[in-house]
């Protein structure tokens, strides 16, 4: 049996990079559910339908744009932005089922989110803002990787980052990151993890070093806001052990980090990784940010092998199998707690959720 | 998402120990070495909250 997280349906996911999405047709699956993405030929604005023909289920993102229609490479059934079928072949009566399903749809922080569920229910202003992504005085280099994984083992991961330690030993992990005690909260009714992981005297990652120019033992936070189910942020900041913000709040001696994930699940065992990396330093030197772009890869990399990896180890076992839990894991185990939550309310009829 | 509740968990792993110490939303605190049982207790509020093992503090709900 694979292992499988249940989706939470009735939430907003990413679907894309804002640079994904153009004229040219984009296919993706989330949730289960094929979808197609595009804009507008004049306003650009970002539109999502099913991704299947309602004629033979060809896949709509295989076929090609006329204006802001989407004709079918098949056999020409042709759909407007609202998922109307517009004109079939050969004929002037259009079945009154000819239509495809469109889908809630918001352009954000450079990220197209899609909603997932009942669409009477969507309200934009739910969606965790991400900033960072978008703003001036912010670099941001970023990636999308496909992973052949449950997406619940995606959360696990990035809520405990003591693997770093032993996954990313030499990139971003140093023996500190294990050993150092975390805080864990929980917001409930905002369903935001937070993870909090405070070195006050550690080692700098190769990583770090390179790319800050910070020459020996750093102070390093981590603090972790998990927006479930599908926004992780790490702001991470580190600089010169003893080198504190100052009394106003203000910063300016320390280099802060934005570790963005979108986890949107695809099918069942199947998990779209979006990461993205955005920093307040050196924000102009196309040097490091290759640096940054490259090392983020590899560590993204050694993420996906290892969950490919421990997906396939999970399916090969029999049912039933145990798990042993320990301090670093209070925070995964909060996330899976409320992603159950959010999978039961998504699973709820429209009344009960209301 | 739904807006926020003001009902936060806090779960602080003490330095220097493998002790967990929670603080339910309600101000009850508990002491455990394992998150399972931690979180079991925090999430059964406020069943269990003035039994051996938690300190009251703060107000009752």
């Amino acid at each position: 049996m694979p292992h499988t997280t249940a989706f939470a349906r009735n939430q907003w996911y990413v679907a894309a990079y804002s640079h994904e999405v153009g004229r040219e047709l984009l296919g993706r699956t989330i949730l289960g559910e094929p979808l197609v993405f595009y804009r507008t030929q004049d306003e650009g604005t970002p539109v999502a339908l099913h991704d299947r023909c309602v004629h033979r289920r060809f896949p709509l993102s295989e076929s090609g744009l006329d204006g802001d229609r989407i004709v079918c490479g098949y056999h020409g059934f042709t759909y407007d932005t609202t998922g109307a079928c517009v004109y079939v072949p050969g004929q002037k009566r259009i079945p009154r089922t000819a239509r495809v399903a469109s889908y809630p749809v918001v352009e954000q922080d450079s990220l197209i989110w899609v909603w997932i569920g009942d669409a009477a229910l969507a309200d934009h202003d739910t969606i965790p803002r991400a900033k960072h992504l978008d703003s001036p005085g912010w670099t941001t280099v970023r990636g999308m990787e496909p992973i052949d994984a449950d997406y619940g083992l995606l959360v696990d991961n990035l809520l405990d980052l003591s693997h770093e330690t032993y996954l990313h030993g030499g990139y971003i992990g140093t023996p500190e990151v294990a050993e150092t005690p975390i805080t864990t909260e929980v917001d409930e009714g905002a369903g935001i993890v937070r993870v909090s992981r405070h070195m006050d005297d550690a080692e700098c990652p190769p990583f770090y070093a390179k790319s800050t120019g910070i020459k020996g033992r750093i102070t390093r936070w981590q603090d972790i806001e998990y927006h479930a189910p599908c926004l992780y942020l790490l702001h991470s900041r580190i600089a010169p052990v003893g080198v504190l913000p100052e009394a106003d709040g203000s910063d300016p001696n320390g280099f802060h980090t934005e570790i963005t994930y979108a986890i949107t699940p695809s099918t069942d065992g199947k998990v779209y990784d979006f990461w993205m990396v955005s920093r307040d330093w050196a924000t102009d030197d196309a040097e490091v940010t290759e640096f940054l772009r490259g090392n983020n890869h590899t560590v993204v990399m050694q993420d996906v092998d290892a969950l490919n990896l421990l997906q396939k180890t999970l399916g090969s076992e029999r049912s039933g199998y145990q798990e042993l839990s320990i301090n670093i894991d209070t925070g995964g185990l909060a996330a899976r707690r409320i992603l159950a939550r959010l999978v039961e309310e998504g699973d709820k009829p429209v009344e009960k959720v209301l | 998402m739904s807006s926020p509740t003001g009902e936060v968990y806090r779960i602080d792993w003490l330095p220097g120990t493998d002790v967990l110490h929670g603080t339910c939303h309600c101000g009850r605190e508990h002491t455990s070495q394992d998150p399972i049982e931690m979180w079991e207790w925090m999430l059964a509020h406020p069943n269990g909250h003035s039994q051996q093992g938690s300190e009251p503090q703060g107000n009752t709900s």
